[in-house]
């Protein structure tokens, strides 16, 4: 019989103190450190409208945010999300024209279907999320070119119940953000208090473990990555909210990258199992900030995609607690 | 490469080496000597402090005390390289070579000489590495192609380029090296055992062998020396020639406890057995085993490594798959066996890797306590944190879990504790049938031992048929309502304690 | 011994003399063969399809459009050979394309720095990799994430630098002609594309770097407990795929004659896919630059033939991403496990 050798590395503790500490009020902090900074440079910023501007952009972002959130939270990615919120509002878009006031709840289940099946192919034949999402992405990316016929898709009739989600709001927030909102709270009810939640947490803080504790590891992953496909959708109908319109040329990878740093900044861990959608709130917020803010300090605009670059990596470098002798591919 | 051999010098000599890990003494004042030409048998049981002696030998860890002289000079391993350049090679139970690379790059990788000889400013010289290679597999006497890819060689191949591999690290060292086997039969087929047998015997042209093999006649047959180690120390130290094996056996044991029959239950022939198998088979684990276990009855299972016992626990859990035979639960066969199905159908499991496949560690305690039978914490999908905080709370009391904190993540306590938690996670289901505890005291203090198994016992009383992989022999016949004895994938004996007694020698007999 | 060493048990072929010098060369190909046979078939399919597809202008046309896709393809076979991934190809492309124009005579005027615009925009690219590389081994980021964000880095300093004025030109017409010349009867660019690959099979078999490469893709860990410089290796390895992403920067704005920030657009599409088909496996380890040239081949004759058989070009990504998908089901099929766990 050998002792146990319980050793918790020194230093250990006060990073994973840090890391607690950022995952629980961090986001907060960042949204409104980067707030006030836009206030104090920018005065113009709140008498204008610039909270409605922050909002009604961080809609379509913290939507997409939260199913990459569910779905990193189980240790994966999802890298055709975006490209699914722009297929959903093209479809959206053109359905509304002809089959009217249902074409919402049919295309949410269009969009949930085919995160189901990027859901289904991980889980049943046990690739890599990143690859497999990624082949998707093209085939979302394809498919929206092609039914769109390659160019922009205008909403003609129907179109005023679902802008009056944009165009109706409390206090300056539109509706649209009030959505993102919402399905935070659900998403949070979700993992907090109900046993499908708790077990995708388990899979994400340890598979093999959760394998072992009867837990239907692949059922739940096919879930996870549906909740990201309803919840592209979702963002794909703010989007059509908005701008009464979809394209299918730039706005799919628009969204990707804006959506993964969301998530990030909102404290939820790369490596799965940490996840508070609420807190994604913020992170999303902080990233409808970015370009305001990248303006108010001085930073070109054409740097935008820069800064997100470096947003994703100095977040995750920061936060990512991991023993020195993982192997990390 | 024909080592310069000074008589007279051993190859290694050990002097009171010591090791401790925590309280527990793994390696207890251990002394000896090999001399070069010499194959030394080393034998012990799970747990004899075996491993931990391989482990300072090469360079894996640092002895608390006691000294290491390879070819009469004083070393000290800071780390597996040192060993390596000091001349001692190793053949790993699991092998260690990148199967995608040449036969000859493997060798090359292992000895710094080589392949610094082989490239010149980072570029390969082919020629020079096959060569090498060739000269080194020749004087092991293979005639095993240089330029073949380790993944188109069957398992007896790739152990002879890990053999080439050892004694080509001890080629930069002057004198004789050391080459340790570490199990390297376990997981071969009979002929194969024999291929690899008469390969051994010509590496003592290189210096020395340390020979570990859990088959007592595999020792017998190729070492010259035994020497038999028992909790942590050197017991004997004996010439082949004047050893049986009986007398081994006695020696690895060393007290000879036997089992009492009185207190076991005897089984009710016309009940049904809560879990019955029936020539079960998975090839390459374990072949035909038949047994089955009564509701509240305990059957042990024992036996030595590549018994092929971790694998038909963890078939029976679902968790590998069977390729013949049925099993069947209270009577009615399975099919289509997974884990999420075998929990429902009332089989709990406890895994030896406590921290991988027992807990999540970045759970509080009560939300793994609750996570595979949440009982009243959970209504249809929706939970209640209420009922969940009073259930593990219950269970903290009844099992003196410690820190008496529910809520801190359960990865932060100790062993014992943690494992204290994974007993109540399947002990929370009413319904369990069958209970399969793969080395549930590994690891733990004497304390949470006790504890483990009081709650064991007391599944077993209210009704779950258990299996138990017990650490030792003694835990085995102490627990036992029956003991199954396997060797090699099959199941060598069955005992049935309530009508025999059979002692821990018995049972070694049948294992190795 | 080998041949009385026939471990049945173990289902593998042993060593020793092959039954058959045919059948093995074929069991040690199989992969090569089939890509091989693959573009064959295609090309006997779009052939029968529109005759025009196997004229000697549209084969020259193949060859010119996988001249790009192969340059990239050797880096990222690199990078997945050690069973990492790189995302930031077209990032880092835009960035040495935009810093090489702006650096060589171009419509926007400016000093014209000749060598020396190769020599920054490549060495930009490089030290893209480099912190891409460090950041995945030295602060243990998934290699997928960092070059994910390094792809939009690569992209915001190629926007940033081109600014609010007009896309910049080539005024050079030797340079922007120089991609579809031709030398030894194939455009330029797949001639460099050729010889870059080569160079990376040259590196792969005859360096230790490459040896290495292979042993870290296999099995990480006794890589460690061998004494090799895992973490160099792994940082050289995004090196070497930075520096020839600023390589392929280069020959796009080349092609073009111009650039502007998405000039990279679609090329990981391509790249990636082809990679994969080509036999590297994503798990690390198993790969050849044949496979990947194979693949890349492969790819270019689909989507051109797809286009002589009047499919939308919108098609395209779907048809990578598919091929991309199907590759990596293949692969994976095998290996299906019960506790296998995949991320």
């Amino acid at each position: 019989m050998t002792a146990e050798i319980n050793v918790v590395p020194a230093g250990g503790n006060l990073k994973v103190k840090l890391a607690k500490a950022w995952q629980s009020v961090g986001p907060l902090v960042v949204f409104l450190t980067m707030f006030a900074l836009v206030a104090i440079l920018t005065p113009t910023f709140l008498g204008n409208g610039g909270v409605t501007i922050v909002a009604s952009s961080a809609a379509s972002v913290l939507l997409v945010a939260l199913g990459q959130s569910l779905v990193l939270n189980i240790g994966s990615i999802d890298l055709s999300n975006a490209s699914i919120t722009i297929l959903g509002a093209i479809l959206l878009a053109m359905t509304l024209n002809s089959v009217g006031a249902i074409a919402p709840l049919f295309i949410l289940i269009v969009v949930s279907i085919f995160g189901a099946i990027n859901g289904l192919i991980i889980a049943f034949t046990q690739v890599p999320s990143f690859a497999l999402t990624l082949g998707t992405f093209g085939i979302f990316q394809s498919a929206a070119l092609v039914v769109s016929g390659a160019t922009t898709v205008y909403v003609k009739e129907n179109g005023d119940a679902i802008k009056a989600l944009y165009q109706s709001g409390i206090g300056g927030i539109p509706m649209t953000f009030a959505l993102g909102v919402i399905a935070a709270l659900v998403a949070w009810w979700f993992l907090r208090f109900t046993r499908p939640g708790l077990a995708m947490t388990a899979i994400g803080k340890n598979e093999s473990g959760a394998i072992f504790s009867g837990i239907k590891t692949r059922w739940l992953k096919v879930l996870a990555f549906t909740m990201s496909g309803f919840l592209s959708g979702l963002a794909g109908l703010t989007i059509i909210a908005q701008a009464g319109s979809a394209s299918p040329m730039g706005l799919g990878s628009d969204l990707l990258l804006p959506g993964i740093a969301a998530a990030i900044v909102g404290g939820t861990s790369i490596s799965g199992g940490v996840t508070n959608p609420l807190n994604v709130v913020f992170g999303a917020l902080s990233v409808a900030l970015v370009p305001i803010a990248s303006a108010a300090v001085g930073v070109p605009s054409q740097a935008q995609s820069l800064v997100y670059g470096l947003v994703i990596i100095v977040t995750v470098a920061l936060t990512l607690s991991r023993s020195s002798n993982s192997i990390v591919k | 490469m024909t080592p310069s051999t000074k008589s007279g010098v051993p190859v290694i000599a050990l002097t009171n080496i010591e090791k401790s890990f925590g309280s527990n003494k793994a390696v207890k004042g251990i002394s000896f000597s090999i001399n070069p030409g010499e194959v030394v048998g080393l034998i012990g049981e799970n747990g004899a402090g075996k491993s931990t002696l391989l482990k300072i030998l090469t360079g894996m860890y640092q002895p608390d005390a006691g000294s290491i002289e390879v070819n009469g000079k004083v070393v000290k391993f800071k780390n597996p390289r040192d060993s390596i350049s000091a001349g001692i090679g190793v053949v790993h139970q699991e092998q260690s070579l990148f199967t995608n690379l040449t036969v000859a790059e493997n060798i090359a990788m292992n000895s710094g000489k080589g392949s610094s000889a082989s490239t010149k400013f980072g570029i390969y010289r082919w020629s020079q590495i096959y060569q090498a290679a060739k000269v080194t597999l020749e004087a092991i006497g293979s005639k095993l192609d240089p330029k073949a890819v380790v993944n188109q060689l069957g398992f007896v191949d790739r152990q002879m380029v890990e053999i080439a591999r050892a004694v080509s690290a001890d080629a930069g060292a002057d004198g004789s090296s050391l080459v340790i086997l570490d199990e390297p039969t376990s997981v071969l087929e009979k002929h194969e055992t024999e291929v690899l047998e008469k390969e051994i015997r010509k590496l003592k042209n290189f210096g020395a062998v340390i020979f570990v093999s859990h088959r007592l006649d595999e020792i017998m047959r190729n070492c010259e020396r035994i020497l038999v180690m028992r909790d942590g120390e050197l017991v004997a130290d004996r010439k082949t020639s004047e050893v049986t094996e009986k007398q081994l056996f006695k020696l690895m044991i060393g007290h000879d406890s036997r089992a009492e029959a009185s207190s076991r239950k005897s089984i009710d022939s016309k009940e049904t057995a809560a879990i019955e198998v029936n020539s079960l088979s998975r090839k390459g684990k374990f072949s035909n085993v038949s047994f089955s276990v009564h509701s509240g009855r305990l059957t042990a299972i024992v036996g030595a490594t590549g018994s092929g016992r971790e694998e038909l626990a963890r078939a029976l859990f679902g968790a590998e798959k069977i390729d013949s035979g049925s099993v069947l639960l209270d009577g009615k066969q399975i099919n289509n066996w997974r884990i999420p199905k075998a929990v429902k159908s009332g089989i709990g499991y406890v895994p030896s890797e406590r921290k991988i496949e027992g807990i999540i560690g970045g759970f509080t305690a009560s939300e793994n306590l609750t996570l595979t039978h949440p009982g009243k914490s959970a209504l249809g999908p929706f939970l209640i944190p209420r009922a969940r905080k009073k259930i593990a709370q219950d269970w903290f009391n009844a099992l003196d879990v410690r820190p008496n904190d529910i809520s801190q993540e359960l990865g932060r306590f100790s062993g014992g504790n943690q494992q204290k938690v994974v007993m109540a996670k399947w002990l929370n289901s009413p319904e369990l049938r069958v209970l399969i505890l793969d080395h549930p005291l590994r690891g733990l203090d004497p304390g949470a031992a006790e504890t483990v198994n009081a709650e064991i016992k007391r599944a077993c009383k209210e009704g779950a048929a258990v299996i138990l992989l017990a650490d030792t022999l003694e835990e085995a016949l102490e627990m036992g309502d029956q003991v199954l004895v396997m060797r090699d994938g099959e199941v060598t004996s069955s005992y049935d304690l309530a009508k025999q007694n059979p002692s821990t020698l018995d049972l070694l007999e049948r294992m190795v | 011994m080998a041949s009385t060493a026939n471990a049945k048990s173990m289902n593998r072929a042993a060593t020793g003399q092959p039954t058959s010098v045919v059948a093995s060369f074929i069991k040690r190909n199989v992969e090569v063969i089939s890509i091989s046979a693959s573009i064959f078939v295609l090309a006997i399919i779009f052939s029968i399809l529109n005759p025009r597809f196997a004229s000697v202008e549209n084969l020259e046309n193949i060859l010119n459009q996988a001249g790009l896709p192969l340059i990239i393809a050797v880096g990222a076979t690199f990078v997945i050979l050690i069973g990492s991934i790189d995302l930031s190809v077209e990032g880092v492309m835009s960035a040495a394309g935009m810093t090489f124009v702006l650096m060589t005579a171009n419509s926007r005027g400016g000093t014209d720095y000749g060598f020396w615009a190769y020599v920054v925009a490549i060495g930009l690219a490089a030290a893209l990799g480099f912190f891409s590389g460090v950041l995945f081994t030295k602060v243990k980021v998934p290699s997928f994430i960092v070059t994910l964000g390094m792809w939009y880095v690569g992209l915001g300093v190629a926007t940033v630098l081109f600014g609010t004025d007009t896309m910049p030109f080539l005024t050079n017409d030797d340079l922007s002609t120089w991609a579809s010349q031709q030398n030894l009867g194939m455009p330029n660019n797949f001639l460099l594309g050729l010889i870059v690959a080569i160079l990376g099979a040259l590196f792969l078999r005859f360096t230790s770097f490459g040896r290495v490469t292979l042993a870290v893709g296999n099995n990480e860990e006794i890589a460690r407990g061998n004494g090799l410089k895992v973490n160099r290796n792994k940082v050289t390895v995004f090196v070497i795929a930075g520096a020839i992403s600023g390589i392929a920067g280069i020959v796009a704005t080349i092609q073009l004659g111009a650039v502007n920030p998405t000039i990279a657009a679609g090329n990981l599409f391509i790249a990636l896919p082809a990679v994969v088909i080509g036999g590297t496996s994503l798990a690390g380890g198993k790969g050849s630059m044949l496979g990947t040239v194979l693949g890349v081949i492969l790819l270019t004759t689909l989507t051109n033939g797809l286009t002589l058989a009047d499919v939308s070009p919108n098609f395209k990504t779907a048809v990578s991403g598919g091929i991309l998908i199907l590759a990596i089901v293949i692969t994976a099929w095998s290996q299906r496990d019960r506790l296998r766990i995949s991320k």
